[in-house]
């Protein structure tokens, strides 16, 4: 994911972009050096990146440096059970499947190392902020607090309910609406950006799938 | 290499550029067509809603790249930076034939009340609302080349309102879907006159394309079959068989060079490889939609016109117009959606002009066929957003909703305009496209108006329950159907451009596209925008003699 970059010609949008990113990088590289585990090859192949993003004055987005260790290219394993959770709430599975079948968490995981790169801190933000009001309030993470009193919680996000003191950014109700826009877009868009696994969503909705130019036949 | 030079430059491969190299090539000038973009391709993105111009929350299907065009968003003293997939933008389409690849492709002639606003119901307060200089008379032949050329299927004679008109539009109108039937019926029974909606794709096989297949995803796609008419497939195809016309795609037209004596002698540009050139030519047409257009202009600084081409008496990027669409959504008990494509079928006129209060009006129509994510925001008032609740209204609803809505005509208003800003440039380092400004306040009421009649149609179809969307507040305007910024005029004080077209005082620099547009008309602008470039083409053609432009 190139955008590119030896012109000196940037705009002020791709500044911004790019001073979020080193942001990033900073605080991939910070959080690296608290972890034992990291192998030598990785912090040198880092420390690479990072001279060379400051030699091109690049706004180059490293994948590599944004994924965690785990499953997925940007959340932790952790982040992505609560992530998952809240998707599920936004579109539960009744008679037919949710967001958790349907794979959001994959589409929000890809979309967030991709176009919507720049809610990389919102999500992460929110997850910790998330986490430490269930661990203070109910003693438990999110996505182990009962089904209906996560609805519970949701309600207060969506409201902004929240006091500065449980959500210290006072953003809970903005991030609400950025993770409930993109809980729909996975769930009922196309399987190609990472959700709506075998179209799901698309046999819910009695639409004909895949698209057959010419082929398809309208239901009566 | 040095460019040869050339008879004409046109900058924009849209519904206005298309026509107007078009024109020029058979006619016999050397044409150079620029365009941003590229070729459309359907394979790219089929069937995707999530990158298509009814969402673009994932890209923009037909340009331009987020990356590397922003634009800027002023609300007083708050500046914010746009790009097409984050909302605000006003995107429609950088590619050969434009927004006509992928619009919705109603064919609508405005009618004879739409040129003459002013003098019909007179001046108001807080808008600069005007009689174009044109009659409806003057661009009806040019209507009907549109429609012969392009290619529109319809039947005016079942709409009352329509203006006259000398000739058939060349194709048989397209039959109802259930929902346009459900529709119509209703809309009989209230004594109003619906009819089908003229549109700018084949109903029969046409111009060796094929007949329209009614695929489900139509408006904001580009068509699998080619059944849809755009200047890509029809006009400029024809422009490159003459052998006068060249396409320059990929190629980023920055600036209108004008000499110390007022005359466009050609254009600096990007080309395909982001190198800058010059091409030089005996006359400049700008077809770049109202605000790029306006960005173009007043990016062209020169001696005699130091605030931008055509711009001494700051007009340029004034009234920056579009549509604020309106309706109402009613619920059925029975399935009255069959996504047969595009899904807009049946359209009224009766709320266009002569009604009590309202000044201009729009016309009406069932929607486009909504695609599974555009429905998750479309709900009750008052209505779960996430849920068991709203997943189960996604599923039962689905096939149920159907939608009335309309353009308004939106008062044209002298603060709502484009401007370029100097600190935020685009990639190639050219100030950008500032858009700032509020609707007027009529709008939202003319805007409540439409909704109720929408509403009362849908109560009449016999739906369960209905709710009014109530669109014209906010700004500024703009969107796919922006216009308004290069305004037409007698008088070089209070308009960009004359009659013709061409801008005042620069006599060998034409602007054709929505910006020349006075007022937006109650409709979609599309064919009227390609009217429009045939009159100015027809124009040109007429006036240009050896290498000078006599006016």
């Amino acid at each position: 994911m190139f955008a590119s970059t030896k012109k000196s010609i940037l705009n002020s949008l791709e500044f911004s972009k790019a001073s979020k990113q080193n942001e990033y990088i900073k605080t991939c590289n910070s959080e690296n050096k608290t972890n034992n585990n990291l192998s030598m090859t990785t912090i040198n192949r880092r420390t690479f990146i990072k001279a060379a993003s400051i030699t091109y004055g690049s706004i180059l987005l490293f994948p590599s440096c944004l994924t965690s260790p785990g499953n997925f290219r940007f959340f932790t394993d952790e982040e992505a059970k609560c992530i998952t959770a809240l998707c599920e709430q936004i579109i539960p599975a009744d008679e037919s499947p949710g967001a958790t079948s349907a794979g959001i968490i994959n589409y929000i995981d890809k979309q967030l190392t991709e176009v919507f790169h720049y809610d990389q801190t919102t999500y992460r933000d929110s997850i910790k902020n998330l986490q430490h009001y269930c661990t203070k309030t109910f003693g438990k993470r999110f996505e182990n607090i009962e089904f209906d009193q996560q609805t519970n919680i949701l309600t207060s996000l969506e409201s902004g309910e929240l006091t500065k003191e449980d959500w210290p950014d006072g953003n809970a109700s903005s991030f609400f609406n950025l993770i409930l826009s993109h809980t729909m877009q996975g769930f009922y868009g196309s399987p190609i950006h990472g959700g709506n696994k075998n179209y799901m969503s698309f046999e819910m909705l009695r639409i004909d799938y895949p698209l057959v130019i010419g082929q398809n036949r309208y239901r009566s | 290499m040095k460019n040869k030079h050339v008879n004409a430059i046109v900058v924009g491969a849209g519904a206005g550029g298309g026509i107007i190299a078009k024109e020029l090539a058979v006619n016999g000038l050397s044409v150079v067509l620029f365009e941003r973009g590229k070729w459309p391709v359907y394979d790219e993105h089929p069937n995707d809603e999530l990158i298509s111009q009814r969402t673009e929350v994932l890209g923009s299907p037909f340009g331009p790249d987020p990356k590397k065009n922003p634009r800027v968003l002023l609300h007083g003293n708050n500046k914010q930076i746009v790009t097409p997939i984050t909302g605000g933008y006003s995107n429609n389409a950088a590619c050969v034939g434009s927004g006509t690849v992928s619009y919705g492709a109603m064919a609508w002639r405005f009618m004879e009340e739409d040129f003459k606003l002013k003098s019909t119901y007179g001046h108001v307060e807080g808008s600069t609302l005007e009689d174009w200089p044109i009659t409806y008379n003057d661009l009806e032949p040019y209507y009907e080349k549109a429609e012969w050329e392009i290619g529109v299927s319809g039947d005016d004679t079942q709409n009352p309102f329509s203006p006259p008109r000398k000739k058939r539009q060349p194709m048989p109108p397209f039959e109802y879907n259930r929902e346009g039937q459900v529709l119509h019926d209703a809309s009989k029974r209230l004594g109003l006159h619906p009819f089908p909606i003229p549109m700018l794709r084949n109903s029969v096989p046409n111009n060796g394309r094929t007949g329209c297949i009614r695929n489900r995803t139509c408006c904001g796609f580009a068509c699998p079959v080619d059944a849809k008419n755009g200047t890509q497939n029809t006009v400029i195809p024809v422009a490159l068989a003459t052998g006068n016309c060249e396409i320059r795609t990929n190629s980023k037209v920055v600036e209108i060079m004008i000499n110390d004596s007022g005359q466009a002698t050609g254009v600096k540009y990007f080309d395909d490889n982001d190198k800058p050139q010059v091409q030089t030519a005996d006359l400049v047409v700008v077809s770049g939609a109202a605000v790029e257009t306006a960005r173009l202009l007043l990016n062209s600084k020169s001696e005699l016109f130091p605030n931008g081409a055509g711009n001494n008496y700051d007009w340029v990027g004034r009234n920056l117009m579009g549509h604020a669409y309106t309706g109402a959504f009613g619920l059925f008990d029975y399935d009255i959606l069959d996504f047969s494509g595009p899904g807009a079928t049946v359209a009224l006129c009766d709320y266009n002009h002569n009604n009590s209060g309202i000044i201009g009006g729009g016309v009406l129509a069932n929607e486009f066929n909504r695609l599974p994510y555009l429905f998750t925001n479309i709900r009750p008032p008052g209505s779960a957003r996430w849920g068991k609740k709203h997943k189960a209204f996604q599923r039962e609803m689905f096939h149920r909703t159907a939608q009335v809505v309309g353009p308004i005509q939106e008062m044209p208003v002298f603060e709502s305009r484009v401007t370029v800003d100097q600190q935020v440039k685009d990639y190639w380092g050219v100030p950008v496209a500032a858009m700032s400004g509020e609707r007027h306040p009529l709008d939202y009421k003319h805007c409540k108006f439409l909704s109720s009649k929408a509403e009362e149609i849908l109560i009449e179809a016999g739906a369960s329950q209905t709710w009014q969307s109530v669109g014209g507040r906010g700004g500024p305007s703009g969107g796919q159907h922006q216009n308004g910024t290069a305004r037409m005029g007698n008088d070089k004080k209070t308009s960009v451009v004359n009659r013709y077209g061409q801008i005042h005082e620069i006599d060998n620099l034409f602007v054709a596209d929505g910006s020349i547009m006075v007022s937006g008309g109650g409709f979609n602008p599309a064919l009227t925008i390609m009217a429009l470039g045939f009159w100015v083409g027809n124009y040109i053609v007429k006036n240009f003699a050896g290498t000078k432009f006599k006016g």
